[in-house]
């Protein structure tokens, strides 16, 4: 930290905040509010003379509480820059009369009750999201009674009892008698990989960190009996695992089984646990003089705020999501926006390190080329048919699509384009074209696949990453699938368009399969949320129409389900045998009948441009 | 604010409760049979 805030050419903003972010790759345009210290970090010398004489006792956020600080503070030890910060929900002084006196007392005269946040706008090329993560919180789960027994302690606030001078200086002191304690316990996965309460996953972390702690102890105070309950020691790092055997070389007991009671004695405010050593299978009470609970860890609560301003995308663990997790597991799905330690996913400080120095040559790539190399799939608005509406701006997963002035036509950033096509799928004018997908070229495949026999075939649209993918998996490991699927392939569900649809019913279609991937795995960020809206709204044009809904089916399949693509075919089979000659005809007449299209409408009533596309009914 | 809604499944027909949120799209699984084509059945 103090290196980065030396380097002439890194500028640090901290206690700032990023609010708005604008453009795409190569061009982006930040906004960051930079809050008011209070007390101008230039001038400050750190003399700490105003700390002395500021009246105020708070909360010490950083040290959780386990110590104090004063209205003007520094932050913690290392903080970057080494200068004081005024908390103005704390302090009495914005009234001189009331108090004012750490302005008395400082010779620099660095303070500024007056002091207003600054916003400092920032064009960047590319942008790295090193967030973090945050602790879980155990006062949710308390079977362990921390909330009510001191000596119980999560293993956060056990590193700030243990970190070098700290609250209680160069001892570990226990919280009830400040006395050294003589023995700890160590419960882990509190609440990690617990799918009722806290969170499924592993922390990755914790267990290591109460190994590092157990040596710690170990060292300092040889005669500490030390005790660890677990489910499984994961030590899948680099030299994790002799750490682990030096722990227990050092004298630390391991003991595999989570403790199901833990009670305090009301006298020596010891705490009494019960726990069924699983190796032996006997019932073990230990009495210890501290508990330590090892957290997990959790996405920040601001993820989302993070999500939204950058357009990521967020995994079902709530952690940001990468592009690929194995193939491209430092960019970020959006162009320019690449992703370091724990805002990823929980990691150590090497894994962090790791990551953190791969963004960081993955930027200076980007840098140096100075242009991108965009895929040939994006796609192109016809001015003359925009109507300026502001629908493909709206479901943009990259906000690739801008729209200038109001009445003006919209326009396709290529660099951000990722060629999803749910523009072109929602645009109402045919306005947008989806190269190397196009209306034309879809359309064209459903006559194909429909000219003969068309009850026979059951006619499907596949996303190009999963399903496509997933059925491609069913051939490639001899999953037999009905034969009479007939799919098309699209880069995203999102692309389907509802004229598609329609126009494959038209043409004689028993079945229409539309499949893409699982909302967590969606390549397009969310795309395929405007599929599933889609669909449903289809469902209910088509109940209208009096055609049986269920004949439109829509399935997620990722690329290693190959075995659900052969169930999914399946019953698309199976729905396809009750869909009888008279019921197709009954609906190529029901569509026959329906109204024209508004694209084609609008269009000729404007004496502009034909769409190319007409279909049955897209109301 | 999460809401109680009517589903059905348009593959097994299987019919059932769930939470559901306006405006907030969630994948939705057929509890009988896996399949997606589940569909929110609206009062009538
Ligand atoms: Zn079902």
């Amino acid at each position: 930290m103090m290196d980065v805030g030396r380097h002439p050419k890194i500028e640090l903003l901290t206690y700032s905040e990023i609010e708005n972010v604008t453009g795409y790759i190569g061009n982006f345009h930040v906004n960051v509010r930079k809050k008011a210290r209070y007390v101008d970090e230039d001038a400050c010398t750190a003399c700490e003379k105003c700390a002395e004489v500021c009246p105020v006792v708070a909360f010490d956020e950083h040290q959780l509480g386990l110590a104090s600080r004063k209205a003007i503070y520094i932050p913690f030890p290392q903080s970057v820059p080494a200068s004081y910060l005024i908390n103005m929900e704390d302090c009495l002084g914005t009234n001189p009369i009331a108090c004012g006196k750490c302005l008395e007392v400082c010779d620099p005269k660095c303070i500024d009750y007056d002091e207003k946040d600054s916003i400092i706008e920032l064009d960047v090329g590319v942008i790295i999201v090193a967030t973090g993560m945050d602790v879980i919180d155990p006062t949710v789960l308390d079977e362990y009674h921390y909330t009510e027994f001191e000596n119980v302690m999560t293993s956060w606030e056990f590193e700030i009892l243990t970190g070098p001078g700290y609250v209680t200086g160069s001892e570990l002191l226990r919280p009830t008698d400040r006395k050294v304690p003589k023995s700890i316990g160590f419960i882990q996965c509190v609440g990690s990989r617990d799918d009722k309460r806290g969170h499924p996953y592993c922390s990755n972390i914790c267990c290591m960190n109460t190994v590092k702690d157990t040596l710690y102890l170990k060292e300092h105070y040889p005669d500490m009996e030390c005790y660890v309950y677990y489910m499984d020691i994961r030590t899948f790092g680099k030299q994790y695992e002799d750490l682990y055997k030096r722990s227990k070389e050092m004298g630390v007991r391991y003991i595999r089984g989570i403790p199901g009671d833990v009670e305090e004695d009301p006298e020596t405010k010891n705490v009494i646990v019960a726990v069924e050593n699983t190796t032996t299978g006997k019932l073990e009470h230990h009495e210890l003089d501290m508990l330590v609970l090892s957290v997990g860890v959790e996405p920040r609560v601001e993820t989302a705020d993070i999500q939204k301003i950058l357009t990521l995308s967020k995994a079902p663990d709530g952690f940001l999501a990468e592009s690929h997790y194995q193939l491209n597991p430092i960019d970020s799905p959006t162009g320019g926006i690449f992703l370091a330690g724990c805002c990823e996913s929980p990691k150590d400080v090497k894994g962090s390190v790791t990551q953190a120095s791969g963004a960081a040559a993955r930027a200076e790539r980007l840098l140096s080329q100075r242009r991108v190399k965009v895929e040939a799939i994006t796609s192109e608005i016809d001015p003359d048919l925009c109507t300026s509406c502001g629908i493909c701006v709206k479901v943009c997963p990259y906000k690739a699509i801008r729209i200038e002035k109001k009445k003006a036509p919209a326009e396709v950033i290529e660099a951000a384009c990722k060629g999803c096509g749910t523009c072109a799928a929602e645009c109402k004018f045919g306005a947008i074209t989806m190269k190397h997908f196009t209306d034309d070229q879809i359309l064209s495949m459903i006559d194909a696949m429909l000219e003969e026999k068309p009850e026979e075939k059951i006619c499907t649209f596949a996303c190009n990453w999963c399903s496509y993918a997933g059925a491609d998996l069913a051939g490639l490991s001899r999953i037999q699938y009905p034969p009479n699927a007939r799919i098309i392939r699209t880069m995203c569900s999102g692309r389907v368009d509802e004229k598609f649809i329609w126009y494959a019913f038209q043409k004689g279609a028993p079945v229409v399969l539309v499949s893409g991937c699982h909302f967590v795995d969606c390549h397009y960020i969310d795309a395929n949320r405007w599929t599933q809206k889609r669909i449903e709204k289809i469902w209910d044009k088509l109940e209208q129409k009096g055609i049986r809904p269920e004949r439109l089916q829509l399935e997620w399949c990722s690329a290693a389900e190959a075995k659900r693509w052969q169930s999914i075919m399946r019953a698309a089979e199976n729905l396809r045998k009750t869909v009888s000659k008279q019921e197709i005809e009954e609906t190529i007449r029901i569509l026959s009948n329906g109204d024209k299209p508004k694209t084609k409408a609008k269009a000729e009533a404007k004496g502009k441009k034909k769409p190319k596309v007409t279909a049955a009914s897209s109301e | 604010m999460a809401e109680e809604a009517k589903f059905k499944c348009l593959r097994c027909g299987h019919e059932y409760t769930d939470t559901y949120t306006p405006g907030v799209p969630q994948e939705r699984t057929c509890p009988k049979c896996t399949s997606n084509s589940v569909r929110r059945m609206k009062e009538k």
